[in-house]
């Protein structure tokens, strides 16, 4: 049994000193790679769950490395970080599976598979980073290691896309490193405390305190995708299958509205920033985005930038729920950080399998495949079901938690939002359902034998992530489902306040 | 082993559609379906509600129960369902949509039997969501124009009425402080969330204006789909009202005037759509809608009038089995009818549609004339205003539903629903007719089943037979009328007269007849005589004897005869011409 207060430097190290083997084995061992992959992918996993088990038990892991006084590489296992850790890990595995029967003859596996264990590094780094500085470091090498990975077909329009990713995650982690310096110049520490480290700086110079949110917000919202800073989102998805996925449901989109939870709870403190007037905003623009991502959803045809769009969509639910300043939204906001990851994992694999098997790339050819992929379609429809918001799945959990947060706090206008929210995700999933199901196939799609033509590596990962999709949601009053690990968060985070 | 025997009432009809996935297991299923209600029956039957039990760690804290009012709806639901899974079976065997169908049927199933077995707000939502978007492919099972575009509608009147209860529950609850559906109808809850709550309820219902969706959808679903779209799911929305909306705890004055002035526009205007309406089913659904206006009255009055609900309740429970049983017993009728051969088979299982049609219309002494007159007695707690007006309303009622009923019975004529070729007629029968008996016995059944809230019904008068037989007069008219309108006054009185003229003719021609028997005889006879006089050579004889006998008096004569003497002359006196005087002057 390990047991060393180090854990959370294991676990980094798992994935991060991967990466190197990865790169360096030759393209053709093929079978190597892929136990390699999963057995790491999995040691990680069973390292978290150990980590986590551990940390319920009150074992508090703190580890600190000095780089410059006062500027710590700082790496803590707080619920909120376990809460992240456990996701990125469970879905890595998960994806990697995936990847492995995705790239199975493709090129550049060793390339591939490299950065990717380096994105997910860069996802476990943030997610149990201590301070803003360390969240900085590996917010950079995020960016890094995903851009790769999104230009990975090589073709004109992947190079394009990888062009405009960069330039808006640069500029966004550019706005970060201001941020982290202005915050190391006003408080002198850049610490996540519970609570927040602000208070006296607020008390003094209210106006440097607004700025220095509305940069840490604005950088933190390009990754999070916030209108008007999500337009690298809709053109990364010509990346692969299990690219999007992972952007889409941990690691890019994620690491934004992790850091925007952690900046309003633990650099502020909700308190503080309610009272600095920036939570209105915040929501507003979350608003804003939830419906504009849903309108924009609505129009495309192909399968992927719908998705894309609806993620812009989905992740300021976490905003939102972190802006309205109430506990119980906030259990809202942070369970949908792991139910949207959840969800939308499941359609973006769903979405490469129709690719991979049929060639669909567009919902107008969507027109019974149900009957010729049920595997594949059932997990996307009850993803989707679940993205609606309907019971007992995961996304209803966060709905509902966010409604009455919103309420609590008398904003009715959560409510209305929230309504057509679910509207527009209604009008944009369920005809994909319709014709998926109760459609006839064209020729092509009804000729093909009934065997599918993509094996289980494939088929096997979004009827998992779908299964979680139903029991996050059934069991979410069960202990340790995402649900009441946020309430134990939310517990702390406003003081016993629930 | 309560919670147990709940927990397998409910997914019973789920573990069965999931293993429809399964390709072997497929017969099997189709055998069983008719048995998967046959656990919440037993449980509705055999248990004493209330009861309880809580499973803290399912969705937000599931809490399973069963109250008394949900017993009743569960009874009345499961028989529906029974009697639909055994048609189910016959319609589908030969479809090539089958399975999905019976995917479809059974999710709806658990949805519809579940949310009467739950008691947190949640969990309800849940199943109502489940059992409302599985029925989307009840409603599109045909596939053709019609069947899309009735699903179209019926999914977009679905999102938004669980959108409705999204918002109404979570309202509810926030003011509530509680999951519990027990607790929100026991909370005075502001009108926003009651509003929408009767909204999203009221979609499932078919209260005018949220009715579009239902007409088309019962048409185009096949059989055992509408049957239970009408008899069991729209029940549900009636369900939710009582168990979620405050009714007896808190008055909603301005709700109330809205859904009873809803309610009684539904019960009329129903039959304007009706008489334009040619699909028989659509024309069973828009029954539904009016009959919900019915229900409508008895909510209505209550938000108005807290007090007045628990005489109502009971009365709208019973009123709900009623319509469950007859509805059911019409749809399951009319496939059975569409699927007989032969003209006269048609005709008996016409006559035999008759005796469930008149039930609903309110045939004196059956459930639906009882439930009726139930309900004016227990509206009389209601506002003094309304009262005579509700109970002209609710008697009108009675000659409404004879003449959609008739309706019905003519377009079923006229319109012929299609059936797929392998189904046989006979064995559709039989589910209808368990329907049709469970029908006409409910009015026996009911102290049996409810218990001390039987009393309304027990106690009710029997009815009124002259709605029925204005109905009827008004429905034999407008036949005629109609029929007169397409081939002309004129030819409808020569199809009147025709057999009074076809007597007279035939009259006329036995005497011409006869006229002309004797003319023929009277002719015959100068003939005869004619043909035996010259037979026998009379004619010379006579002329010969005459001949002679004149010789003979002549001779005769001039021997005895004096010679006469001579003439006296008259002298002749010459004139001239009158006219000569003049023309020679």
């Amino acid at each position: 049994m390990i047991d060393t207060p180090l854990l959370p430097l294991v676990i980094l190290l798992t994935s991060l000193s991967a990466a190197p083997v990865l790169f360096a084995l030759p393209e053709r061992k093929a079978r190597l790679r892929t136990a390699l992959n999963l057995a790491v992918a999995a040691l990680k996993v069973m390292l978290v769950i150990l980590l986590a088990w551990k940390a319920s038990q009150g074992v508090i892991y703190d580890v600190r490395l000095t780089v410059l006084p006062g500027l710590d590489l700082h790496l803590q296992a707080d619920p909120l970080a376990l809460m992240f850790v456990t996701l990125s890990a469970v879905l890595w595995l998960v994806t990697t599976i995936y990847s492995v029967g995705y790239l199975e003859h493709g090129p550049h596996r060793a390339r591939f598979f490299g950065f990717f264990s380096l994105c997910v590094a860069a996802t476990v780094g943030i997610a149990m980073a201590g301070n803003l500085f360390t969240f900085l470091l590996f917010y950079e090498l995020l960016t890094i290691a995903t851009y790769p990975l999104v230009i990975h077909n090589g073709t004109a329009a992947a190079l394009r896309a990888g062009r405009i990713y960069l330039i808006y995650t640069l500029a966004g982690g550019l706005m970060l490193l201001l941020g982290t310096l202005g915050l190391w110049g006003l408080a002198g520490t850049t610490d996540f405390v519970a609570g927040g480290v602000m208070a006296e700086v607020a008390a003094d110079r209210p106006g440097a305190a607004r700025a220095l949110f509305v940069v840490l917000i604005v950088a933190l919202g390009v990754k999070a995708a916030l209108v008007p800073l999500h337009g690298w989102l809709p053109v990364a998805m010509v990346a692969p299958a299990p690219v999007s996925a992972l952007l889409h449901a941990v690691a890019v989109v994620k690491a934004g509205a992790f850091g925007i939870v952690r900046v309003v709870y633990e650099v502020f403190g909700i308190d503080l920033a309610q009272s600095l007037g920036v939570t209105g905003p915040l929501a507003m623009l979350a608003a804003v985005t939830i419906l504009y991502g849903s309108i924009r959803a609505l129009s495309q045809d192909d399968i992927k930038a719908r998705l894309a769009y609806s993620t812009v969509s989905q992740v300021s639910y976490i905003a939102l729920g972190v802006a309205l300043a109430s506990p119980i939204a906030a259990i809202g906001a942070l369970a949908h950080l792991t139910h949207q990851g959840v969800m939308k994992i499941t359609m973006f694999m769903a979405a490469g399998n129709l690719a991979e098997g049929f060639g669909i790339k567009k919902v107008s050819q969507m027109d019974g495949i149900g009957r010729a992929m049920p595997g594949t379609m059932t997990a996307f429809t009850l993803a989707a079901l679940a993205m609606i918001g309907l019971p007992p799945f995961a996304g209803f959990i966060s709905k509902w938690y966010l409604a009455q947060g919103g309420l609590a706090e008398g904003h009715y206008w959560v409510i209305a939002l929230l309504l057509g929210s679910s509207l527009l995700n209604a009008a944009y999933f369920l005809p994909m359902l319709h014709r998926a199901w109760f459609c006839e196939p064209p020729e092509r799609v009804a000729q093909i034998p009934a065997r599918p033509r993509i094996d289980l590596w494939l088929t096997a990962p979004p009827i998992i992530t779908a299964g979680f999709v139903i029991t996050i949601g059934v069991l979410a009053n069960a202990p340790f489902s995402p649900l009441e690990w946020v309430r134990f968060i939310v517990d702390t985070e406003f003081d016993g306040g629930l | 082993m309560l919670a147990s025997a709940l927990i397998i009432a409910i997914c019973t009809p789920f573990a069965l559609a999931l293993i429809l996935a399964c390709p072997p297991l497929r017969g099997l299923v189709w055998r069983a379906m008719p048995f998967a209600p046959a656990p919440a029956l037993a449980l509705a039957v055999f248990t004493e509600a209330p009861l309880t039990v809580t499973e803290d760690w399912l969705i937000l804290g599931t809490v399973l129960g069963l109250e008394a009012t949900a017993r009743l709806f569960l009874i009345a639901a499961t028989l529906v369902w029974i009697c639909a899974a055994v048609a189910a079976r016959v319609w589908m065997r030969k479809d090539p949509q089958a399975t999905g169908f019976g995917l479809c049927f059974l999710s709806a199933m658990a949805g519809n039997l579940g949310l009467f077995l739950v008691a947190d707000a949640p969990s309800f939502y849940a199943l109502f969501a489940l059992m409302s978007f599985a029925a989307y492919g009840l409603v599109l099972h045909n596939r053709d124009t019609a069947s899309l575009g009735a699903a179209r509608l019926y999914i977009a009147f679905v999102v938004a009425g669980e959108l409705a209860l999204f918002a109404g529950f979570a309202i509810a609850v926030n003011e509530a402080g509680s999951l519990m559906l027990a607790d929100l109808r026991a909370t005075e809850l502001s009108t926003t969330a009651v509003t929408l709550l009767l909204a999203g309820f009221g979609a499932k219902l078919g209260v005018m204006p949220l009715h579009v969706w239902l007409p088309p959808a019962h048409g185009a679903a096949p059989v055992p789909a509408s049957a239970v779209l009408s008899g069991a799911m729209i029940k549900a929305g009636l369900y939710g009202i009582t168990v979620a909306v405050p009714l007896g705890s808190a008055a909603y004055a301005d709700a109330g005037v809205v859904v009873v002035t809803a309610g009684l526009v539904t019960i009329f205007a129903a039959l304007l759509l009706a008489a334009r309406e040619t699909s028989p089913k659509a024309v069973l659904g828009l029954s539904s809608v009016s009959q919900m206006g019915i229900i409508a009255l008895g909510i209505g009055v209550s938000l108005s009038v807290p007090t007045a609900w628990s005489v109502v309740m009971p009365v709208l429970v019973f009123l709900a089995a009623h319509h469950a049983l007859a509805k059911g017993a019409l749809f399951l009728g009319t496939g059975a009818f569409a699927a007989q051969a032969g003209r006269i088979r048609a005709i008996v299982m016409t006559a035999t549609l008759v005796l469930p049609a008149l039930i609903l219309a309110g045939l004196p002494g059956f459930s639906g004339a009882l439930g009726k007159e139930a309900l004016k007695a227990a509206l009389d707690a209601g506002p003094a205003g309304w009262v005579p007006w509700l109970t002209l309303a609710l008697t009108l009622s009675g000659v409404v539903t004879t003449l959609i009923m008739a309706r019905f019975l003519v377009q079923l004529w006229r319109a012929r629903p299609a059936v797929p070729a392998s189904v046989s007629g006979d064995a559709l029968i039989l589910p209808f007719a368990a329907l049709a008996v469970g029908a006409v016995a409910l009015p026996a059944l009911w102290p049996a089943i409810a218990g001390a809230d039987a009393r309304p019904i027990t106690e009710a008068t029997p009815g009124k037979v002259w709605p029925i037989l204005a109905g009827v007069t008004v429905a034999v008219a407008a036949v005629i009328d109609a029929h007169t309108r397409r081939i002309g006054w004129g030819a409808f009185l020569a199809t009147l007269t025709a057999p009074i003229e076809r007597a007279t003719a035939r009259v006329t021609e036995a005497l011409a007849r006869r006229r002309r028997a004797v003319a023929r005889r009277a002719r015959a006879l100068p003939v005869a005589v004619d043909g035996w006089i010259s037979a026998r050579r009379f004619g010379q004889t006579g002329i010969a004897v005459l001949l002679v006998t004149v010789i003979v008096i002549e001779t005769v004569e001039r021997r005895i005869r004096p010679e006469p003497e001579p003439a006296r002359v008259v002298p002749a006196v010459e004139r001239p011409p009158p006219e000569t005087d003049h023309a020679a002057p």
